[in-house]
């Protein structure tokens, strides 16, 4: 526990330094709302939705990227894999929350006629989903360029895609989406019930693959055995 | 020959006999204290500097411990290729508890491959390590994170461990210490020298003890008095009873190690 | 031939003088240097005086701590323990029991 307390004490820690990432952290949101103020307010919110998503993977990226030389140490250091992919991850969860309120009073006081607990809740699947998802991008694309590129694509793509159709399913923030349309349009139950298990199911799917692919790449090698201290 | 330099002549002498670290410290302290308040000639007051450790090695003894002690790491067969180059051949090194090993040969030969195959970083294509005890590692560079300051450092690697903070800051200070630096300080990695970023990996890696230490070309961007440290502190643990892997291409001070793994290729062209 | 002779009577009785002026109270390795000479028994190198030093400290028979001087930088000062006395008086008399005889013997001759 204390271990995993640590790893993620100290992603927060090494991410609140970096000041310039994070101050584009947070504008990359705010633009991508105030860019849609002025159309329908739906618009602006899943801009805003999709930028605090960009913006959380991004940093999952580069600290997955940053900590690649560093993990085989800790390992040897007497970590497991999992303390060090779950302790990023909760420290990147907790910078996303930080990094979500400011831009969730923003809908509170910038627009009317919300379901904010739908607000709220789109937020934190946009969180759940961006941190293993950069972590994911991070640990299969060795180098942070290709990684932000797919990364751009992928969101790209969310942008793009008709939400009705089954390819948006596949997509990783169609969740946020859905919730989205419950909180602006008020449809049904029905929106928020759907988004709510498609976040849960896909931050699911992300993490067994983060743990697989930190499990093979810190293995234990065969080749090395280890002999009791005589 | 002046002071400073039949002073360090008189040290290297003294590592090379095995006296242990504190007791050379003290015996070159006071040979210091006596030249500089009665001046005179190192050579004439002290005679050649061999001949006086060999007095002082007469009087005091060498350093205690077992030595050679118990197998601790075990390297044999080890072959690595990439693509269709063989890096490394049926590479075979055995280090003892109390021992330094030194693996040298010309850049590009495989020594860090090698290293990084011995901590379990990569795979080799034949061969097998047995390792006892816990394995310290220490890269060449990249080891360090730039946005932590070196006490985070220290309590992220000693919670590795089971460490509380308290001790691992105290342990880390003590260790970077023992190296020259005084890592009290509230500078973040990225923004320490290149020789204080090495010192700060090299103390990560002793931290948390380890019964078997492989250091790859610890000492870039050292200056004189860091890399006479350096040396001071892998005597010491070996002293204590670790065995010390160093690679190294500087080949003066392999009269400090015990054993040399020479990996440069016997025969040039000679690959299949 | 009388330099060699001499060093040899030295290094039996080095340690002897040693304990003997540490007796008087602690002092350091350049000031027994000096204590030495001035009392006669000539000029004793470092290359000498330390070895016997670090012998009678590994032995017990003095302690040692660094410490810094009223004046001038941190020396090495050596103080005689109980152990180092009792040396110190056995081996003293053993001494005058040999120096005595001999003394006697080569008196004779010297000024015969």
């Amino acid at each position: 526990m204390n271990r995993l307390v640590t790893v993620a004490e100290m992603t927060l820690r090494e991410l609140v330094r970096r000041r310039g990432v994070l101050l584009l952290l947070l504008l990359m949101p705010l633009t991508f709302w105030l860019i849609r103020r002025d159309s329908h307010v739906g618009q602006s919110v899943r801009a805003l939705l999709l930028g605090i998503s960009w913006a959380v993977s991004t940093a999952a990226l580069f600290a997955t990227s940053a900590a690649r030389e560093l993990e085989p140490r800790l390992r040897l250091a007497g970590y497991r894999p999992h303390h060090l992919y779950l302790g990023r991850m909760l420290g990147l969860w907790a910078l996303g929350l930080a990094v979500s309120v400011p831009f969730f009073l923003l809908t509170v006081f910038d627009a009317n006629n919300l379901r904010y607990a739908g607000i709220a809740v789109a937020m934190l699947c946009c969180v759940a989903v961006a941190a293993p998802l950069g972590m994911l991008i991070g640990a299969l694309l060795p180098r942070e360029m290709e990684g932000t590129l797919l990364l751009l694509t992928v969101v790209a793509v969310q942008m793009l895609l008709d939400p009705t159709s089954s390819a948006a399913k596949l997509m990783p923030f169609w969740s946020s989406r859905e919730i989205a349309s419950w909180a602006v349009d008020h449809t049904d139950d029905g929106y928020l019930s759907r988004g709510v298990l498609h976040a849960a199911v896909v931050t699911a799917l992300m993490l067994v693959t983060v743990a697989g692919l930190f499990g093979v790449r810190l293995r234990r090698r065969r080749h090395l055995r280890h002999a009791p201290l005589v | 020959m002046n002071d400073d330099e039949w002073l360090r002549a008189f040290g290297a002498e003294l590592h090379q006999r095995r006296v242990a670290v504190d007791a050379a410290r003290h015996v070159i302290a006071e040979a210091a204290t006596h030249l500089r308040e009665g001046g005179g000639d190192p050579w004439l007051v002290f005679g050649p500097p061999q001949a006086y450790a060999a007095a002082i090695v007469e009087s005091i003894g060498t350093a205690p411990g077992p030595r050679p002690g118990p197998v601790r790491l075990h390297a044999t067969g080890i072959t690595k290729r990439y693509g269709r180059r063989t890096v490394l051949r049926d590479a075979t090194l055995t280090v003892r508890a109390g021992q330094i090993a030194a693996v040298i040969g010309a850049n590009g030969c495989g020594k860090s491959t090698f290293l990084r195959i011995c901590a379990g970083l990569i795979s080799p294509d034949a061969g097998e390590v047995t390792v006892a005890g816990r394995l310290g590692y220490c890269p060449q560079q990249g080891g360090t994170i730039d946005f932590l300051l070196p006490d985070e450092h220290f309590v992220l690697v000693g919670a590795g461990q089971g460490m509380a903070r308290g001790p691992a800051r105290r342990a880390g200070r003590a260790a970077a210490r023992q190296l020259g630096w005084d890592a009290e300080s509230t500078v973040l990695a990225r923004h320490l020298s290149g020789g204080t970023r090495q010192k700060l990996n090299l103390t990560m890696s002793t931290l948390a003890a380890p019964d078997v230490l492989l250091l790859d070309e610890p000492y870039q961007g050292f200056d004189q008095g860091s890399y006479v440290n350096l040396w001071d502190q892998l005597a010491r643990l070996r002293d204590e009873g670790r065995a010390i892997v160093v690679v190294t291409h500087l080949l003066n001070q392999l009269d400090r190690v015990d054993t040399v793994l020479d990996l440069t290729p016997a025969q040039q062209g000679g690959r299949r | 031939m009388d330099g060699d002779r001499r060093g040899q009577w030295l290094r039996g009785v080095l340690d002897l003088c040693v304990l003997g002026l540490l007796h008087d109270g602690e002092s350091y390795g350049y000031q027994l240097a000096q204590a030495l000479d001035t009392a006669g028994v000539g000029p004793i190198q470092g290359g000498t005086l330390y070895p016997v030093l670090l012998r009678l400290q590994r032995t017990g028979l003095v302690t040692a701590q660094w410490r810094e001087g009223d004046s001038g930088p941190a020396r090495k000062y050596y103080q005689l323990t109980d152990d180092g006395r009792a040396a110190l008086r056995h081996g003293g008399n053993a001494w005058l029991a040999f120096v005595a005889p001999v003394t006697h013997i080569v008196t004779k001759g010297v000024d015969g």
